[in-house]
């Protein structure tokens, strides 16, 4: 028999629990600000440093995001990386060629669908598990990278224009961080405000039950890895304009990146569950943590130490909350 | 149905690759055996023929041998080590007169070095490697490339100011490179290393430009850092474009490796105002000029030549 203080004992426990799993990454992310601040008055918080930082997340943000939808459908995809740097491979060719900036873009873009298509086939219709499916997909996309560019930097000739994506702003907001939002914006709408996101939702949570409830299972999960590849090959094309180069592999640690992200996210707000501001959370985490380290003069190794720790301190925070 | 049919269509598919690699697989034509006064067969085999500049220095190779009346013949194993082994050990059948490696560890071909060994015919590293069986290795100087940057850039700043090196120490050669221009900027008093930071690959570009914003927000005042020196040239052009979008002025960057990208933005006159070309001419040239001394009979005096580079500045 248990006492009334005790029953009010437990309850407050598991209230404490609750919101410490659903809130202690972000409360986290929160203090790594504040103690960022503290210990570089002034600097971190600047308007030119969170400038800064937004315009180093946007790329990230943009494959995370769309990485999300996949994960929201239980899946992965592993041929975001790869994939960014084809499509920027291609828009610089095109470029460089002669086409048309939007015509260019818009082929880079059809690339990362078609990229996309043929994941969600292999998964979707042939079976094949996503980790096997988009693993063979990237190391085949990076490889095309390498052989249209026979492993070199393309550079030369790339016209003026192309810096609108990825070197220009509008007011004093970078272009990069204006698509970054839009796509957000976009992914968040889908996934929350649409019966289609809902029914992503539906196949992630139980892809058997959505089968019997007449959800078409395999263009669902078909349509999530389409818009996977459209958001990689849109992030390839911001990141060869901010460099205003196109480098064979310069898209890959997009993959473990975003990936890292969704799962940051996921410990968040809501739980268990990707969602798009979750992992903008996630993606903002990670990149003021590595702008903050860097303003400290941490020294790069132990940057990457800490980063992982905190990775699997928000994991495991959130895991034995749930637990008790 | 519909997945016996897909299973079958993979199957062909799987087939018809297979058939098309072992079609496209180079069978090395069959060496005249190697006595004196004959033609000297040259086997150049390489895993990296996909590589801009691997391929160049091959052909450099190939055509200064050829010069010399040598049969040169080249093998390409695109990546695989495995294949290397076996393409070794079929020029070593054919008795050829000598192998020459293309960039590839001799550390990852033993068995294919032992095989030569025991047939004693010898091996030569282009920009390779030291291994058994290797009589020579001919490779840049690292230390020499890291140096002559470290020194252009210390003498561009006037010999003082603080600088930031750009690194990846778990690669050898951009180790060699980080130590020896560590060395050269303690040779300037005034020069003070304030930052060392590791540049990740892939992606080294973007890092690099992410890395120098975040160091041009923590030493914000024009003069906090002078200098930038990096280990080879993406980290240098990240680096140069965070500088620009900054609009910082009176920071100078080098890189190292000449690379077309570099040479094209050290003629721009913006920050990044020099690279060091690693000279693979050079190395082709002086290998063939070794070999065709080893053939009369002439042993190199050391397993190990190191060629200079030659700077590339705006000048």
């Amino acid at each position: 028999m248990q006492t009334e203080s005790s029953l009010s004992r437990t309850q407050l426990r598991q209230d404490a629990n609750r919101w410490l799993r659903t809130y202690g990454t972000f409360i986290g992310f929160l203090a790594m600000i504040v103690i960022f601040s503290l210990l570089r008055p002034g600097v971190f918080l600047s308007p030119n440093n969170l400038r800064n930082i937004t315009e180093q997340v946007a790329i990230l943000a943009i494959v995370a995001t769309t990485m999300t939808v996949v994960m929201v459908v239980g899946d992965f995809d592993l041929s975001v990386g790869a994939l960014a740097s084809l499509s920027g491979v291609v828009v610089a060719d095109l470029l460089i060629q002669g086409v048309g900036l939007w015509p260019a873009v818009l082929v880079a873009l059809a690339v990362g669908a078609a990229a996309g298509l043929l994941n969600g086939l292999l998964v979707a219709y042939f079976g094949l598990s996503a980790f096997v499916a988009t693993l063979a997909t990237m190391t085949a996309f990076r490889g095309l990278s390498l052989f249209y560019t026979n492993g070199s930097t393309l550079f030369s000739g790339i016209p003026e224009s192309f810096r609108l994506f990825g070197q220009s702003f509008t007011g004093p907001i970078p272009n990069s961080v204006l698509i970054m939002l839009g796509v957000l914006a976009a992914t968040w709408f889908v996934l929350e405000q649409t019966t289609f996101g809902r029914r992503l939702y539906a196949v992630g949570g139980n892809a058997q039950a959505s089968y019997l409830a007449g959800l078409n299972v395999r263009a669902l999960r078909l349509s999530a890895f389409v818009i996977s590849g459209l958001g990689a090959a849109l992030a390839g094309v911001v990141l060869t304009s901010r460099l205003f180069s196109a480098h064979p592999t310069a898209g890959e640690p997009l993959m473990l990146n975003s990936i890292a992200a969704v799962f940051l996210g996921m410990t968040m707000f809501r739980e268990g569950e990707p969602h798009v501001p979750g992992t903008f959370v996630g993606v903002l985490l990670l990149g003021v943590m590595s702008n903050g380290l860097n303003i400290l003069q941490v020294n790069s190794y132990i940057q990457l130490v800490l980063t992982g720790a905190i990775i699997l301190l928000a994991v495991l925070l959130s895991g034995l909350a749930r637990r008790e | 149905m519909k997945h016996r049919l897909i299973h079958a269509l993979l199957l062909v598919a799987l087939v018809l690759s297979l058939a098309a690699c072992t079609a496209v697989a180079p069978t090395a034509p069959a060496g005249e055996a190697g006595g004196a006064g004959q033609t000297k067969t040259v086997a150049v085999v390489t895993p990296y023929m996909a590589n801009a500049t691997t391929k160049y220095a091959i052909e450099q190779f190939e055509k200064y041998g050829k010069a010399k009346g040598w049969n040169v013949t080249v093998t390409d194993t695109n990546a695989d080590f495995n294949l290397l082994v076996s393409r070794i050990e079929d020029a070593v059948t054919q008795k050829v007169d000598a192998i020459v490696l293309g960039m590839g560890d001799p550390a990852q071909m033993t068995k294919g070095l032992e095989a030569a060994q025991a047939a004693g015919i010898p091996v030569f590293g282009l920009d390779a490697g030291n291994g058994p069986g290797v009589v020579l290795n001919i490779t840049s100087d690292n230390g020499q490339l890291g140096r002559e940057t470290a020194r252009y850039l210390a003498e561009a700043i006037g010999g003082k100011g603080n600088v930031v090196m750009f690194t990846h120490d778990p690669h050898p050669g951009v180790r060699a490179r980080a130590e020896a221009a560590a060395a050269e900027f303690a040779n300037y008093p005034e020069i003070t290393v304030i930052e060392k930071k590791h540049i990740e690959v892939p992606g080294p570009v973007d890092f690099a430009r992410s890395v120098t914003q975040d160091l041009l927000t923590a030493y914000p005042n024009d003069g906090d850092i002078a200098g930038i020196w990096a280990g080879w040239d993406e980290p240098a052009l990240g680096a140069t474009q965070a500088i620009e979008a900054a609009e910082r002025s009176g920071i100078v960057v080098v890189g190292i490796d000449g690379t077309d990208f570099a040479r094209a933005e050290i003629a721009k006159g913006g920050p990044f105002i020099a690279s060091i070309a690693q000279d693979f001419d050079g190395m082709a040239k002086q290998l063939a000029d070794i070999i065709e001394a080893y053939f009369n009979g002439e042993k190199p005096a050391s397993d190990s030549v190191q060629i200079p580079g030659v700077m590339v500045t705006r000048e």
